[in-house]
């Protein structure tokens, strides 16, 4: 099937996913945040809470409510885009959410609510994936327990061919298929699915496989990008393990030191 | 020993270990839960989280703001997922909405919300914020960080084990206070921090 000599529009290979770049902690006044490049597309993500729901009556004494809402600028597209979230924004706010609900310990934050804001600002196909990625990335961030990040991808077919990360022009193919798809990568469990187009079952096992392997790609940016942030302290400083130590010393005697050590009187 | 960063959802270790903070067990496997540093020392698996909120403990000594008066009890805000709850019948002093006080945490319950003792309310002072994962590092080793911050500045200090300060002391002593928190805060997972910290404020008065 590779035979066919198939020319993506920017010279892609068909399981080569566009330039991802990810930058966590971009905000200072959310609880966590993080930006992300996906090609062209050019997403914010802030993270706000565990924080008290209120309308009270929306709360829920079982688990927190995640808010996910993912919205595009009006120019983020050619033809200037209402600001009304309008369908599609809604629904890919519900699914992206739901997403997101899987891999986050919400049973830990009773009465609460997680507030996610995607915000697109440039996009070319792919931004649903481009804005939960990052919006696990921001999760992370903000210091929620988590079961694992959530990388998203989509798979597609533009002429016959299988592809994975399909941009703009091949979404707009004759027989174009999307199906973008979010997955945890440590058990390789399926969070976010969806397909518009056609695909026979043959066709759709391979594009699947794709999809998990172009999620495990963005997984590891996701997660070079979290530790980026860390890692490059430590090769500035040898000594940061000895100041771990220390750091773990603190925590442990943290339990008598906080009593005494810290109330004290000038 | 060796120390790695790991993400939410990394492998911690396949072998038996207790469980300590930030860790979850999966058909016998313990992964983290949160951004942070594995250890794996003393047969506890456990991961030092480098960002998030305020995880209440008991006996922890914590700052906070009174937002509203109910009936029975006065509602703090001290950072963390939930406001706080302090039973009038348990404190002498009468607070007001917007009042500062310390105050020492006396019970948890299962989803983290918290009752608060020993109330104190602050006059004057400032409220300085930091990340509640660094507090550790401003207090210091046998809290040696905040006693030369307290000689240096010349300021009153409170910490707070939920990331909030008061600082009491004159304006240069403050502002001096704000630089060191800013460094503590950046540098916080760099060593000999103290020595750094003591070169950074015994220099200030000569440059100015």
């Amino acid at each position: 099937m590779e035979k066919s000599v198939y020319e993506r529009p920017d010279g892609r290979k068909i399981d080569e996913l566009r330039k991802i770049k990810i930058v966590p902690s971009v905000l200072t006044r959310a609880d966590g945040s993080a930006y992300i490049e996906w090609g062209q597309n050019k997403a914010i993500v802030g993270v706000f809470g565990p924080r008290e729901a209120l309308p009270q009556h929306i709360q829920n004494p079982t688990k927190a409510l995640v808010n996910y809402v993912y919205r595009m600028a009006t120019f983020s597209v050619p033809e200037r885009k209402s600001a009304k979230p309008g369908r599609r924004e809604i629904e890919i706010s519900k699914v992206s959410g739901e997403a997101l609900e899987s891999a986050i310990f919400v049973e830990r934050f009773a009465n609460a609510t997680i507030d996610i804001y995607a915000y697109l600002f440039d996009s070319n196909a792919g931004t649903r994936c481009a804005a939960l990625t990052a919006a696990s990335v921001a999760l992370a961030d903000a210091g929620i327990p988590m079961r694992d990040l959530v990388p998203a991808c989509a798979v597609g077919r533009a002429n016959g061919q299988l592809i994975v990360d399909p941009c703009k022009e091949e979404e707009d193919a004759e027989d174009a298929v999307d199906m973008p798809m979010a997955i945890l990568p440590r058990n390789k469990e399926v969070v976010l699915l969806q397909m518009d187009g056609l695909l026979s079952l043959e066709e759709w096992k391979k594009a699947f496989h794709l999809g998990l392997n172009g999620c495990m790609q963005v997984y590891e940016i996701q997660k070079k990008a979290i530790k980026e942030k860390y890692e490059s302290i430590e090769k500035e400083d040898k000594k940061a393990i000895e100041a771990l130590n220390e750091e773990m010393e603190c925590l442990e005697s943290e339990g008598q030191n906080s009593a005494e050590g810290d109330y004290v009187e000038g | 020993m060796e120390y790695k960063v790991v993400v939410p959802g990394e492998l911690i270790s396949e072998s038996r270990l207790k469980l300590g903070q930030h860790v979850f067990i999966e058909n016998g496997k313990i992964y983290a839960e949160t951004v942070g540093i594995a250890r794996t020392d003393k047969g506890i698996a456990r991961v030092v989280a480098l960002q998030g909120r305020y995880i209440p403990k008991i006996g922890d000594l914590v700052i906070g703001v009174v937002v509203s008066e109910e009936y029975s009890v006065y509602a703090v805000d001290v950072n963390s997922f939930y406001y706080s709850f302090i039973p009038k019948e348990e404190i002498r002093v009468l607070l007001r909405k917007g009042n500062i006080i310390s105050a020492k945490v006396s019970k948890i319950n299962e989803i983290n919300e918290i009752s608060l003792t020993n109330v104190r309310v602050l006059y004057g002072g400032e409220i300085l914020l930091v990340e509640p994962t660094k507090v550790p590092r401003i207090i210091g080793k046998n809290a040696s960080m905040i006693k030369l911050l307290q000689n240096s500045t010349r300021c009153s200090i409170i910490v707070g084990m939920n990331g909030i300060l008061w600082a009491k002391g004159t304006e240069q002593g403050i502002e001096l206070l704000k630089k060191a928190l800013d460094k503590i805060e950046r540098e916080s997972h760099l060593g000999n921090l103290t020595l750094k910290i003591q070169k950074m404020l015994s220099e200030k008065p000569s440059s100015e």
